[in-house]
């Protein structure tokens, strides 16, 4: 396996909280999907990867990338695709300027930037609404501008936090198949909640509890630890349920 | 063999110019229509945007610059009518009301030029190759520079005040300089133009107290060495904290 992201020891602290702990993990190309319950630290891991904040103790290689260096980390940047949980826009943008933006900050040459816009807008199926004002758009519709921008610049490392929140069952069908498109050419990180989307569109999962890694495997894998335990209505929300249980139970002891 | 690939009759009758000319005739129809789409969903740059590619050499940066929340026309319309008030007030009162008031705007401006809840796509910003201080030092130029032209556009039309027309540049440089290190190392935009506002009211009334003139704060010299001061102080202050230790609580700089 190809190693594009490896975590070493990494630590994430906010004050005296500490989110991430001693957290080692490498992977490769393909679609690796994180799960844990909320606060597990999935969203600081994803804004760790994204550059947006750096750690609070260990080592990062991305990309074959060190962050901590300011020109390694301004090319990481450029090979990257980021959509945060929560993102901001510019209410009277269209789709087309917002994405154009985000492409012209990520320093695309200027005479790619229109393709590539136009190419990620089609691929997120909001061709008729291009010229539409972010403003006018739903909640789903605003989600796929946000995956738009993140594929722009068909990004190495695409990093996506909770990416089918507000998307219908068709988009959401639709998504995974571009999901398992761009992990056959790159690596792509997915944080959600909804467990189904794991299984239909990454290659492996990551389970995080309180900020430690206590699953690492494939979707069959984690489905296979939930035989025989009753907690949800797919196998692979048994496993999930069945790898917290057990490490809620280590924890205590 | 190709001269005969537009000779009917040869065709008819040939079956490897038929081929040939079948093979000739496939198109990409989904790569001619992101090219076509590319062309119809763009919108041309701006004259102010394409003024400032070529001053900044960044698309990205000149993009970013246009997109200033406190260089929107409807903040400038708000500046310039704030400051025509002040030059009729200046009029019929013969206090020199332009002077007084244009420290205060330039100061609340800059605190809202960049930052988390001023700019909606600044998390997403944050993971970009185009650093952030870049942007928030272009910005603050942008929007210090309007509003001393707008200052001295309206000193100048008020024949009252025009022996002070400078007399409010480097209090305004100062106020700025304090607006813009108070919402950089607070994170707030709000914090940063509570400040200005604070600091200026302060200024303005601790003059006034000591002199009995409202004007004193933009006439007296001998208040030039203070406002020179607090000038770099505040700046160096502002550079500490958009140097990305602040800026986010912890980040790669």
């Amino acid at each position: 396996m190809v190693v594009t992201v490896q975590i070493e020891r990494l630590c994430q602290r906010f004050g005296r909280t500490t989110v991430i702990e001693d957290l080692d993990l490498e992977i490769g190309m393909g679609v690796f999907g994180l799960l844990g319950p909320n606060g597990a630290g999935k969203t600081t891991l994803l804004r760790t990867l994204a550059t947006v904040i750096a750690p609070a103790g260990g080592r990062l290689r991305l990309l074959g990338l060190d962050p901590g260096d300011p020109e390694q980390r301004r090319e990481l940047r450029r090979r990257l695709g980021y959509l945060p949980q929560a993102m901001g826009y510019y209410p009277n943008f269209t789709v087309f300027e917002f994405v154009e933006y985000i492409a012209l900050l990520k320093e695309m040459p200027a005479r790619e930037i229109r393709r590539a816009v136009a190419r990620a807008i089609e691929r997120v199926g909001l061709g008729d609404r291009a010229k539409a004002k972010l403003k006018t758009l739903s909640g789903g519709q605003l989600r796929r501008v946000g995956i738009a921008q993140a594929i722009v610049n068909d990004p190495e490392l695409l990093l996506l936090d909770e990416p089918t929140a507000g998307l219908d069952p068709e988009q959401r069908v639709e998504f995974r198949a571009l999901l398992r498109e761009i992990g056959g050419r790159g690596t792509v990180i997915v944080s959600t909640h909804l467990v189904e989307d794991v299984g239909a569109a990454c290659t492996e999962v990551g389970l995080l509890h309180r900020g430690r890694l206590v699953f690492r495997g494939t979707p069959e894998e984690l489905a296979a630890l939930g035989e025989g335990t009753g907690a949800g209505d797919t196998p692979l929300e048994r496993g999930y349920s069945a790898v917290l249980a057990g490490a809620r139970a280590s924890a205590r002891a | 063999m190709t001269e005969h690939l537009d000779d009917v009759a040869h065709l008819s009758t040939c079956e490897v110019c038929r081929r040939r000319a079948a093979e000739g005739l496939e198109v990409d129809l989904d790569a001619a229509w992101i090219g076509v789409a590319a062309e119809i969903w763009a919108q041309p740059a701006g004259p102010v945007e394409r003024v400032a590619r070529r001053l900044l050499r960044s698309p990205g940066l000149a993009r970013a610059l246009v997109t200033t929340p406190s260089l929107v026309p409807s903040w400038i319309l708000a500046s310039v009518a704030v400051l025509a008030i002040g030059a009729l007030a200046t009029e019929s009162t013969g206090t020199p009301w332009v002077p007084l008031l244009a420290p205060a705007l330039a100061g609340a401006a800059i605190a809202y030029a960049y930052g988390p809840g001023v700019d909606p796509a600044f998390e997403l910003s944050r993971s970009l190759p185009i650093s952030d201080r870049m942007v928030l030092l272009v910005r603050a130029l942008a929007v210090f520079g309007l509003n001393a032209l707008l200052a001295l556009a309206a000193s100048l039309a008020t024949p009252e005040i025009r022996g002070l027309s400078l007399g409010w540049l480097i209090p305004m440089t100062t106020i700025s300089a304090l607006g813009l290190a108070v919402a950089t190392l607070a994170r707030s935009a709000n914090a940063g133009v509570a400040a200005a506002l604070t600091g200026w009211a302060l200024v303005v009334l601790g003059g006034a107290a000591s002199t009995h003139r409202l004007a004193a704060a933009v006439t007296e010299v001998t208040l030039l060495p203070m406002y020179l001061a607090g000038t770099i102080g505040l700046a160096l202050l502002a550079l500490h904290a958009s140097s990305g230790h602040r800026m986010e609580r912890r980040t790669w700089w």
